[in-house]
């Protein structure tokens, strides 16, 4: 019976769908639209054909892909300790919060010029700029995460003898994953349209340049197969990235209601 | 006030986690005369409160009639006013505003509204409270809000879904005390749902026994008013009715 | 006693008595900082221009006329897109919250197209309107509508039945049920909403400048970058966050604290 429904929803998710693509095939050869505006489903399918036969958009997609991942991972690793050694001191953390939270509003994008100015262009500066959305929104959310802790719950486990070490991986990590997970999924959200956004105007490999050049020569369709693709990864990211990631700790701890 | 009569009412809905169809209530036919105080008693999951919201029109019946001094009525209206457990007072309205509200709805004025509001405020004791805001209120005295909200709207009946299940046991007492007073003013025909046998006995003229969807016994409750816990917790005739009714729901 | 405490223990009194100091004092080392580091040219004053510098730089912006008009054209598409937002964003919402089969058929597209997110689509906004307002304003209501909606359908969700059903009982007809408990039922998760859909309705609006504009801070930074001149990305950068933090702390903050102590009740 759970299979049954699991199948019933994944059904009912794409549905409408399934409807809009019809729409958009009997629409836009009915209404004559002119294809420098907005092409045709065939034309789409087309060109991701083409695209995939000539690896053009494997390159795309393993560009972004890369920046995504390395900024993503250099971020998480130096965020997530810098996060949890200022979280521990109520002092620091109380002090240092309004820093984050201004350096939060910069995540990403705002970044670029300065970005491409001190690395040139290409994987530096992307890199960079993803790494810098990434960044302050986990070590922030990080923070705040150990900060909140109960103090009884820290208490509890220092009674029962857990020293340093077995504290921070034993209390302060588990308390403050529910936090940690919201940042990175913010932080990503982030990253991934400062990706795009760089890719425009920085590189020339990339989602967000295959975008950008294809506005040059009015090839609508490949504009939108890009935004498919967009679409799809990061729907991707999130449902088999991010939601298990969710699920597997703040659900299953009890920690924080399901939305 | 209009007499309540509910004939063959039966409730099927079907139970998607357990895959069945649940029958909840059962062909069941009652009726409360106007100005009476009506109260069913019955164990979890008798179907009580189904039959509560079914007479309040929330849910659609599968089958049967409601009817109003004889005429049927179906989905909600201000013609069956309703008391909540869990009070579903307005927190963004002052306790005024809250009282207010069933009269707004009909166009009456801002003046006349209020002036009605105010009156029903006083018959429960609550003037002072007219300008403060819900969550600033303790839980018996958000639930005194939520029976002259209810009263304020002057409804043919008034259905109470175990309104005092939310409050500790003194409130309780001082509150089932309050009703009857208000009650004695007014006369509202009042359905009264609870499992609390003891309540039902101490508001009632008479009691319901439900069980497993269905009618099983009518106990008619003819103590004395007004009543008093004091008085009634050493009154034979109480303590026999209480351990009649007892032994029906410990059965059923 | 130790010196560190005592200034530490003055400086929880003070904040606490001005919320600005708690603001403000933060950032001073952080200034110090930047100040020395550039003092002491550990990179190339290309690189990173001192705090000295960008002050000069914003004097002669302000002086020039040049940053208050493109502030303004920032704030002006912000304030546009945001109406259009919330103009669109709440009934949508409310419609999703309300309706079932609203839900099922539009919460997937929902998703999808958030998923988009607003950059990818300039190229083809460009393609339709032209490097103008248009553009701009579609990118930032695509932005915006997104938190909006989401929180809108979860504070109409979160809204107790009973709610719903005393206002019934008390003879409401179904359209003043919306209107007397399903919108200010939902309004601390609208207001959640708003304050995060402006939050990243500012930062599309700045991508959008950068890429696409021709005017306003984001453009200042871009042209800057074009022009090789640190000094006015960093002027704008600090602009952007100062402008934005302000906003944020002082006047939307308290906003979504006060409704949310008010409603307390409703959401559980």
């Amino acid at each position: 019976m759970r299979r049954r429904s699991a199948l019933t929803s994944v059904l009912m998710f794409l549905a409408p769908f399934a409807v809009l693509l019809v729409l958009w095939a009997a629409l836009v050869p009915y209404f004559q639209v002119n294809p420098r505006l907005f092409p045709q489903l065939g034309a789409v399918v087309e060109a991701a054909i083409e695209a995939g036969r000539d690896g053009s958009l494997w390159a795309h997609v393993g560009a972004s892909l890369l920046r995504v991942t390395v900024g993503t991972a250099l971020a998480l690793l130096l965020a997530i300790p810098l996060g949890m050694a200022m979280g521990v001191s109520p002092a620091v953390s109380t002090f240092l919060t309004p820093l984050f939270r201004f350096f939060s509003v910069l995540a990403g994008i705002a970044w670029i010029p300065i970005a491409t100015l001190w690395f040139g262009y290409g994987f530096g500066a992307i890199t960079f700029v993803i790494f810098n959305a990434v960044f302050f929104i986990v070590a922030y959310n990080t923070l705040l995460g150990v900060a909140t802790i109960p103090k009884p719950l820290r208490h509890a486990a220092a009674s029962l003898g857990a020293r340093r070490w077995t504290m921070l991986t034993e209390v302060l990590l588990p308390g403050a994953l529910p936090n940690i997970v919201t940042g990175i999924r913010t932080g990503l959200g982030f990253a991934w349209r400062g990706l795009i956004a760089a890719e425009m105007i920085a590189t020339n490999v990339g989602l967000g340049y295959m975008l950008f050049v294809a506005r040059d020569f009015y090839r609508t369709e490949v504009i939108v197969l890009g935004m498919i693709v967009i679409g799809v990864l990061w729907l991707l990211i999130d449902r088999l990235l991010l939601a298990p990631l969710e699920r597997a700790t703040i659900e299953r701890w009890g920690m924080v209601q399901r939305a | 006030m209009k007499s309540l009569r509910v004939r063959n009412l039966s409730k099927t809905y079907f139970d998607p986690y357990a895959g069945t169809k649940v029958t909840a209530v059962r062909d069941v036919s009652l009726e409360v005369a106007a100005g009476e105080f009506a109260c069913i008693v019955g164990p979890s999951g008798c179907g009580k409160t189904t039959v509560l919201n079914l007479v309040a029109g929330f849910i659609p019946a599968t089958s049967g009639e409601i009817l109003l001094d004889g005429r049927p009525v179906k989905g909600p209206g201000p013609d069956r006013g309703v008391v909540f457990q869990s009070f579903a007072l307005f927190p963004w309205r002052t306790v005024l505003d809250n009282v207010a509200f069933g009269p707004k709805m009909r166009g009456i004025g801002k003046l006349e509204r209020e002036k009605i509001a105010r009156q029903y405020l006083a018959l429960a004791k609550l003037s002072d409270a007219a300008g403060r805001y819900p969550n600033e209120l303790s839980g018996g005295m958000q639930q005194r809000v939520g029976v002259v909200r209810a009263l304020a709207n002057e409804p043919d009946v008034l259905l109470m879904d175990e309104p005092f299940a939310s409050v500790d046991a003194q409130t309780r007492m001082t509150l089932q005390e309050e009703l009857t007073r208000i009650w004695q003013e007014k006369r509202p025909t009042v359905l009264f749902i609870t499992h609390d046998v003891a309540e039902a006995v101490f508001l009632g003229n008479r009691v319901i026994v439900l069980s497993k969807g269905q009618v099983l016994e009518e106990i008619a409750v003819d103590l004395p008013r007004p009543r008093a816990w004091d008085v009634l917790n050493e009154d034979e005739r109480f303590k026999a009715l209480t351990g009649r009714v007892l032994q029906l729901v410990r059965a059923a | 006693m130790n010196p560190l405490l005592k200034t530490w223990g003055a400086y929880v009194r003070l904040s606490s008595r001005w919320p600005a100091i708690a603001s403000i004092v933060p950032f001073i080392p952080v200034l110090a900082l930047w100040w020395a580091t550039t003092a002491l040219e550990i990179f190339p004053r290309v690189f990173l221009p001192g705090p000295a510098e960008v002050v000069r730089a914003f004097v002669d912006l302000v002086y020039k006329g040049i940053l208050p008009e493109y502030l303004a054209d920032s704030v002006v598409r912000l304030a546009v897109g945001a109406a259009w937002g919330i103009a669109l964003g709440i009934p949508l919402g409310v419609l999703i919250g309300v309706s079932r089969s609203a839900h099922r058929a539009l919460w997937p597209l929902l998703l999808f197209f958030q998923a988009i997110g607003d950059i990818a689509w300039l190229p083809i906004l460009v393609i339709w309107f032209g490097y103008g307002l248009t553009t701009m304003t579609f990118v930032i209501v695509y932005t915006v509508i997104f938190p909006i909606v989401l929180n809108t359908v979860l504070g109409v969700r979160s809204i107790p039945i009973n709610m719903h059903r005393a206002a019934l009982s008390l003879g409401a007809s179904r359209p003043r049920v919306l209107w007397e408990v399903v919108l200010p039922g939902a309004l601390p998760n609208i207001v959640t909403g708003l304050r995060n859909g402006l939050g990243y309705g500012w930062r599309a609006l700045i991508a959008a400048e950068i890429i696409v504009g021709t005017s306003g801070i984001g453009f200042l930074m871009f042209d800057a970058r074009r022009a090789g001149s640190v000094v006015e990305i960093l002027l704008g950068m600090v602009i952007l966050g100062t402008l934005w933090y302000i906003v944020d702390s002082w006047i939307l903050a308290p906003v979504e604290r006060a409704t949310g102590e008010r409603w307390g009740l409703v959401t559980r």
